[in-house]
């Protein structure tokens, strides 16, 4: 792996789509269906996830600890494979977010930079 | 399979079944919303895949690598023949290169059975400008002097080879043993395993009839019995008591049975000199211990006889003093088996990119269901890493099998530290490190390029390149193969030439069924000339009574032995002789130069009358002839072998001989023959040769000679019974043991060359059998496709050739010391040998060319 150096581009990803997976849990259980599903409608159909990345993803989140499975019966009697955040999941999540804010906020700032003052003819 | 995997494959059905719900929910029909929530979900089986991955976490690795292991174990047991042809490849040369690495590493690298063996050196004091070579040694009054004052070694011990007759006990037996003085095994740090070494009194003459034993001397000739201590046993007609055992595989020097002590007498006419080794002091560099040797030398009254020579001192590490000779001879061999490990690498990894480029639709597959390409990478190199292991170990069987073929194919006696010889941990850890750096080697590249491939190229239909992929690749592994191959061919070719040289030699003589037979006679029981001329009288009569023998004689130092007396002489002559001009002092029978097949050039031969009391006469041959009287007859002249000849000290020339090859050189030498019953030094009858040439019809005369020597005394055992012809292979038998690995290598190297390059281009036609089929539609010959396949045949096998005689240019002249009268750049040979090898190719190019004669325009087009 990388250090904190380079953030690398799959890296960035991933990190990313850690973060919209917790933040995903946050309102409640979810299984690996609803999360997609949720990314999709909370995102306004902008982010589709991969399965190929999301379940990685979950499994990699579960080994962490930050995010714990069971086996329920969903509304319609079958058995289905839920996801809730844990503590150590929230505090990841917490420290996650701040990271994110403040990249978003460096990126915000080098995407529309204060309009240059006093030097208007 | 896992639950794990089962949860997982339940959770994505899960995942699929409600991605269905949702889509009938909002309208579809059932195969609609099955099709695209597939659609959406992708492939199962790599989210499977990749999930799994996630799971495992770090510990990944080793699961792949045993996934890789049974996968690559599987792929070779499709593809048997494809493994049988690599591994089989792999186990000869890697085993060949084990078996020849088990003797370069006993023989050259293991330090000597000695404690602390690296302060072990060798001192030397010779003159540098001798006519011949002697070992490095130092002569007793400098030894003496050395002993007393040398303080950068912690001391000094002197030693000399000598063969001893054990009698007494059992058969009389001639057994190889060395002088040694005290503190010899001290020195060398190995005590005896039973009984004592000798005491200081014990080296002094006179007080010196002690001995010590090998182990195999103990154990075979007394059984083991530990009370063979304080027994007596009789050497060369002297009883010594044995006072110790040396433990077992102590044998320096030279394979030695038993010791006696040095027993120093100083001769004020001669000097002798002996091999000294010394354990260095802790500290002290062999360059002090040199200019030490230089100083006490120096320090020493010059001795008037070697006035004018100028000695140089030397310390030389003692393991070098004893693996020099082979030293060369046997890194060529290193060097050659490398050859054909590079050879066979090169042909698997032909194997392999042939063999991955009939798998790219298997790989293709892989890639398309979510293998990454370094897996792929991984996957190929764990295959090519597996062949090699299992090569490698059929290879340490080979070994096993090549150190017994070598051993008994190696000269007797002539390797150093032979019996030390094993394969042991050193070569097992060497044949692992070569397996894996070959599997990695030769799979390096089939797994880069194997991983590269495009998987809708490989999966695509009709994708027909010229020559295929890798086809430049192949194409420089094949010629690789081929140099290196000619370079190897080259050399045994040098050696072959050389060996036919040396069979076909006009020895002198006319000799090569006849039978020689040698004995020492011991000064105990043969105190004075007479009565060993006695001896000689009694055994020629009683030889010349066996049936079959047609003549007897008997000579001092048969030609073809590695031993001899030189010296100078005085002639009477117009012109003075040169300074330091020495010839053979040779002594023979009467009858000798017929029954060898010598022939007289002028005069006569000796006979029984030219006894003591008679004038005295020589025989001189060519050589000494042409020498000392050009252009007159030698007969007739007087020589003398005084220093100062009185009127009673010269010698009649009564006849002229021709000159014989004499030595393992193969020189023809200057000689003067002497009539041994006018010879009245001991040391020039006491080591006779007795010659027997045998009637044409008779068969084997060994045992009836035998027979002879115990009727005219038991006592003296029988040396050397064997034929001329015999003693003559016995003389070439390092550059014919040199000769017979080179081209078992380079046989082994052309059949692989010729594997590679039938394998490159039978897979070639294969390749191009559609371009092959659509130039017959377009009306090729099968004469044309003939030469076209032969063509690119001929271009690599020209092209390797090429390279292969400036590899051999380069490298031949490592065997210059080997060659008799051929040069290491012999045209006739670097022709020959391309010769065969482009021939060797093309054969290989034919069958593949034959068969691409026979593609079917029509079926070649179609296929696909």
């Amino acid at each position: 792996m990388t250090g904190p150096r380079g953030l690398s581009r799959i890296e960035l990803l991933q990190g990313t789509l850690d973060l919209i997976v917790l933040q995903t849990l946050r309102w409640g259980p979810s299984h690996g269906y609803g999360i997609a599903q949720a990314i999709r409608a909370s995102s306004e159909d902008v982010l589709q996830v991969d399965t190929g990345s999301l379940y990685p993803a979950l499994h990699r989140l579960e080994r962490k600890g930050w995010i714990a499975a069971e086996w329920s019966t969903s509304e319609n009697k079958q058995r289905v494979r839920v996801y809730r955040l844990t503590v150590e999941g929230r505090k990841q999540l917490a420290r996650e977010r701040s990271q994110w804010e403040q990249l978003s906020r460096a990126i915000g700032a080098v995407l529309a930079p204060p309009a240059p003052r006093g030097n208007e003819p | 399979m896992s639950r794990r995997d089962e949860e997982l494959q339940e959770e994505i059905a899960a995942h699929l079944r409600m991605a269905i719900a949702d889509r009938m929910a909002r309208g579809a029909s059932r195969d609609e919303a099955e099709r695209a929530a597939r659609r959406e979900f992708g492939n199962v089986t790599h989210v499977a895949e990749v999930t799994r991955e996630a799971q495992r976490g770090p510990a990944l690795w080793l699961e792949r690598l045993a996934q890789d292991l049974r996968y690559g174990w599987r792929a070779l047991r499709r593809t048997p023949a494809f493994t049988a042809v690599a591994v089989a490849t792999l186990a000869l040369a890697i085993g060949a290169n084990s078996a020849v690495f088990t003797v370069v590493n006993s023989v050259l690298l293991a330090p000597l059975p000695f404690r602390d063996p690296g302060r072990l050196y060798a001192a030397s004091y010779l003159p540098a400008d001798l006519p011949f070579e002697l070992p490095p040694g130092l002569d007793d009054r400098l030894y003496l002097e050395y002993r007393g004052h040398v303080s950068r070694f912690e001391q000094v011990a002197g030693y000399q080879r000598q063969a001893l007759t054990l009698s007494g006990a059992g058969d009389a037996t001639r057994l190889a043993g060395a002088r040694a003085s005290a503190n010899f095994f001290e020195v060398l740090g190995v005590q005896p395993a039973l009984g004592r070494a000798f005491t200081p009194q014990e080296d002094q003459a006179g007080t010196d009839q002690v001995v010590i034993l090998s182990d195999r001397l103990w154990r075979t000739r007394f059984n083991g019995d530990r009370s063979v201590l304080g027994a007596t046993i009789t050497l060369d007609g002297i009883p010594r008591t044995v006072i110790g055992v040396m433990p077992r595989g102590f044998t320096f020097p030279a394979a030695s049975e038993l010791w006696t002590p040095l027993a120093l007498r100083l001769d004020a006419g001669n000097s002798f000199i002996f091999p000294v080794v010394g354990r260095l002091r802790a500290g002290a560099t062999p360059d002090q211990a040199k200019s030490e040797l230089e100083a006490i030398a120096g320090a020493m009254p010059q001795d008037p006889r070697t006035a004018g020579s100028h000695p140089a001192a030397a310390i030389i590490p003692l393991k070098q003093t004893l693996t020099s000779h082979v030293r060369t001879s046997l890194l060529v061999l290193a060097g050659a088996v490398l050859f054909v490990l590079l050879i066979a690498c090169a042909n698997v990894a032909n194997l392999l990119l042939i063999r991955a480029a009939t798998r790219r639709h298997e790989m293709a597959v892989r890639v398309a269901l979510g293998a990454s390409r370094g897996r792929i990478a991984r996957q190929l190199l764990t295959e090519s890493v597996l062949i090699g292991l299992i090569g490698g170990a059929f290879g340490i069987l080979v070994a096993f099998a090549g150190v017994r073929g070598l051993l008994a194919m190696a000269p007797a006696g002539r390797i150093p530290r032979v019996d030390e010889v094993q394969v042991n941990g050193w070569v097992l850890h060497f044949t692992l490190a070569v397996t894996l750096i070959t599997g990695i080697l030769f799979g390096l590249v089939p797994a880069k390029s194997g991983a590269r491939r495009e998987p809708q190229e490989a999966l695509g239909q009709g994708m027909r390149l010229m020559g295929g992929p890798h086809y430049r690749l192949r194409s420089v592994f094949v010629t690789g193969e081929i140099a290196l191959a000619l370079i190897l061919l080259t050399g045994a070719g040098l050696m072959i030439k050389s060996f036919l040289i040396m069979r076909s030699l006009d020895t002198g003589y006319d000799a090569s069924r006849v039978v020689t037979m040698a004995v020492d006679l011991p000064p105990i029981a043969f105190p004075d000339a007479a009565r060993m001329q006695a001896f000689h009288t009694a055994l020629l009569e009683r030889l010349a009574r066996i049936p079959g023998a047609r003549a007897v004689g008997a000579v001092s130092f048969r030609p073809m032995s590695d031993m001899g007396i030189m010296g100078d002489f005085q002639a009477e002559s117009p012109t003075p002789l040169p300074h330091g001009y020495t010839v053979d002092k040779t002594t023979v029978s009467p009858g000798y130069f017929g029954a060898l097949g010598i022939r007289m050039l002028a005069g006569r031969d000796f006979t029984v009358a030219d006894r003591a009391g008679a004038p005295g006469v020589v025989v001189v041959s060519e050589a000494v002839a042409r020498r000392i009287w050009p252009n007159q007859s030698a007969v007739g002249k007087r020589i003398s072998m005084q220093d100062h000849p009185g009127p009673n000290d010269w010698l009649s020339v009564i006849g002229v001989v021709n000159d014989v090859v004499q030595d393992e050189h193969l020189s023809r030498h200057s000689t003067i023959y002497l009539p041994y019953l006018q010879t009245t030094l001991p040391f020039f009858i006491s080591h006779m040769t007795f010659v027997v040439r045998p009637a044409p019809q008779a068969g084997n005369l060994a045992p009836e000679m035998r027979a002879a020597l115990r009727d005219v005394d038991p006592a003296v055992p029988a040396q050397a019974l064997q034929t001329m012809d015999e003693s003559m292979l016995d003389t070439i038998a390092e550059p014919v043991f040199q000769m017979r690995l080179l081209t078992a290598f380079a046989i082994l190297a052309l059949l692989l060359a010729a594997l590679g390059t039938y394998g490159v281009l039978a897979y070639d036609v294969t390749e191009r059998t559609r371009e092959i089929g659509l130039r017959i539609a377009l009306g090729a010959t099968p004469g044309n496709v003939l030469r076209m396949v032969l063509r690119r045949t001929a271009a690599l096998a020209l092209v390797g050739a090429a390279l292969g005689i400036l590899g051999s240019l380069a490298l031949t002249s490592v065997l210059s010391k080997s060659l008799f009268e051929v040069k290491p750049t012999d045209p006739a040979t670097l022709a020959a040998v391309t010769a065969v090898l482009v021939l060797a190719a093309l054969l290989a190019g034919y069958l593949p060319a034959q068969r691409a004669t026979r593609i079917r325009a029509l079926t070649a087009l179609l296929q696909d």
